[in-house]
């Protein structure tokens, strides 16, 4: 009895008093420009009490903060108990920053993928397949149709979203101001929360509805060669070319990514840690269950989406304006033989194969 | 006044009382201009043949049996209409609106987890479903501007409600207000009154086939 009474006036008591002090706004009290030489402001050295902060110095005070000293009040639980400020984020604070690497060469990144496809439709123009013969083939059935523009109208809404807290305070708050950026945050972060696991089960749906065609085979290795077609001549290829197959194969690696990196991030005090100790207890992390995987899992997340975004532009130029005819096939379902003939020639021929053999 | 204060006030009221004049003057034009009496002699119950529609379209039996496309429709129909009614009626920031501003009683909200799955369910089953009158041959002949003006407002009134969660700014919350506004406006004069209308509709065919000693 008389230890635990000990106890909570030697140790319980001060924390509780620092605590209190700290998050009623009386920071003021503690840290006020006269604190670091232990004079407390507004109590005259006459009749106040003497070195109510003791003989430490701010600076002294801020270091055991951030190393999270023994004594000194920290968060009670979740995985960053016992430090106040995590010093290891610093390297993070720095490539996340509005003028830091991440939002530079990510920035760069994206408008060189705008540019590309500028001066590829400016010296190809739009890539077309002749005359229409009449006579349509089925390229996607109604639940791939459903599924493929479920996913693209939530990824631009992921994306634009995602690009605005990536790229906001580097580009909205100069020309804006951070009011109007503030809402648009609030906004984008809350859109972007509620759809993120949306976005996931669709995707899965991709995955089911579109493996088959997009496992590589040797043949894709002609196309390669022939660059595609994109600069002249025929490339060969079978229900997906090759660039479509990578993709799709992008698409589903980055999506996977941007899931986990996700949930980790929206959940940071309970599932982040418990997957952190999971992967350690196999040997497969040196990352403490800390805050650090957050920031892990933010880079991981920017640059997958950064990747998928990227590709995605590539995708939806030569889906819409790029190439006559591909369009349709996702919209209606059926393609023009022409069209098939002069980008999958190779799915033709097995497509008209297995009509001739289901009408004999 | 400000915008906020005009939004919660007399705009409110305005669109409150239009939904609900136009909405009863609808129900009514439809309960009370009559019909054409049939005149053959019934071969079976007409009463028994409405409540086995009103209740057995419920029932996902068509989707279970794996017949055509049904099992789409009935599993996104379920997703969005069952997500958007926990969602009107269970999010916390609309139970504190109905019992502020309409009906002066509240009751226990869902957590806030729960509305922002049920949030989750509503716009999977939306967005396939309006995605479906594009790509969908036969449903897009069928679908008129209503359909998509509906479906497109109910949309963007889910998603500002959605970026409003933060509850941070009254910018959002009045966007969010004032597409609920427009919404509301538009509700008795659309597809939306099929809210209210489904039981007469379901009712009248099954009473019809009850009549004629059939099923629908
Ligand atoms: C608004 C944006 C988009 C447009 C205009 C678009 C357009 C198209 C078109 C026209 C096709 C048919 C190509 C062909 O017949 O070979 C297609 C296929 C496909 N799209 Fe999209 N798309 C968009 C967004 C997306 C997104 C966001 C994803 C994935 C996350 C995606 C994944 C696919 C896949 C997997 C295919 C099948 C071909 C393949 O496996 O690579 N699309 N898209």
């Amino acid at each position: 009895m008389a230890k635990s009474l000990w106890c909570i006036l030697t140790r319980f008591l001060p924390r509780l008093l620092v605590m209190v002090l700290l998050f009623t706004g009386a920071q003021g009290l503690l840290v006020a420009p006269g604190a670091a030489q232990g004079i407390a402001t507004g109590v005259t050295m006459e009749t106040g009490p003497e070195n109510t902060l003791g003989n430490r110095s701010d600076a002294e005070i801020w270091h055991d903060l951030r190393l999270g000293a023994d004594g000194i009040v920290t968060p009670p639980s979740g995985p960053d108990a016992g430090t106040v400020i995590n010093a290891n984020g610093t390297w993070w604070s720095n490539m996340r920053r509005a003028d830091g690497p991440l939002v530079r060469y990510g920035g760069y990144g994206l408008a060189g993928v705008v540019g590309i496809l500028l001066l590829f439709f400016l010296i190809r123009g739009r890539i077309g397949y002749g005359e229409d013969s009449g006579k349509q083939i089925l390229r996607f059935r109604l639940s791939q149709r459903v599924v493929h523009w479920t996913v693209a109208a939530i990824f631009i809404l992921m994306a634009s979203t995602g690009l605005i807290l990536l790229f906001g305070r580097a580009y909205v708050v100069p020309f804006a101001g951070k009011t109007v950026y503030s809402v648009l945050a609030t906004a984008s972060m809350q859109a972007h929360n509620l759809f993120g696991p949306v976005f996931a089960v669709f995707l899965l749906a991709m995955l089911f509805l579109f493996i088959r065609g997009n496992i590589p085979k040797p043949h894709d290795i002609w196309w390669i060669l022939k660059g595609g077609g994109f600069f002249g001549g025929h490339a060969s290829a079978g229900k997906y070319n090759f660039g479509e197959k990578l993709w799709f194969w992008t698409a589903i690696l980055a999506g996977i990514t941007l899931t986990v990196t996700g949930f980790l991030m929206l959940f940071p005090d309970t599932f982040a840690p418990e997957v952190v100790k999971t992967l350690q207890a196999q040997g497969l992390s040196q990352i403490p269950p800390t805050r650090d995987t957050i920031h892990y899992s933010e880079l991981a997340h920017a640059i997958a989406a950064l990747i998928f975004i990227g590709y995605a532009l590539g995708h939806i130029y030569l889906g819409t304006i790029g190439t006559k005819g591909s369009l349709k096939g996702m919209v209606d379902g059926k393609v023009d033989e022409n069209w098939a003939r002069a980008h999958h020639d190779l799915w033709l021929d097995l497509q008209q194969k297995k009509q001739q053999e289901t009408e004999k | 006044m400000t915008l906020i204060q005009l939004l919660e006030g007399p705009l409110w009221k305005g669109s409150a009382a239009i939904f609900v004049v136009f909405g009863i003057w609808r129900l009514a034009v439809i309960l009370f201009t009559g019909r054409t009496r049939a005149k053959a002699k019934p071969a079976g119950s007409p009463f028994v043949g409405s409540v086995r529609t009103i209740l057995g379209h419920f029932l996902p039996g068509a989707a279970i049996r794996g017949h055509g496309k049904t099992w789409f429709v009935t599993l996104a129909g379920y997703s969005f209409h069952i997500g958007l009614f926990a969602l009107l009626l269970f999010a916390a920031p609309h139970v504190t609106f109905i019992r502020d501003k309409i009906l002066g009683v509240g009751w226990a909200p869902l957590p806030r987890w729960g509305f922002i799955v049920a949030a989750e369910f509503a716009f999977a089953g939306l967005l396939a479903l309006w995605v479906r009158r594009f790509v969908d041959p036969v449903v897009r002949l069928i679908s008129r501007p209503d359909d998509h003006i509906a479906a497109g407002l109910t949309f963007v009134v889910m998603l500002t409600g959605c970026m409003a969660l933060g509850q941070q700014s009254v910018f959002l919350r009045g966007l969010h207000l004032g597409l609920v506004e427009i919404w509301l406006v538009y509700f008795p004069f659309s597809s939306l009154m099929h809210t209210f209308t489904w039981p007469l509709s379901r009712g009248l065919t099954g009473a019809m086939a009850g009549r004629r000693g059939t099923r629908m």
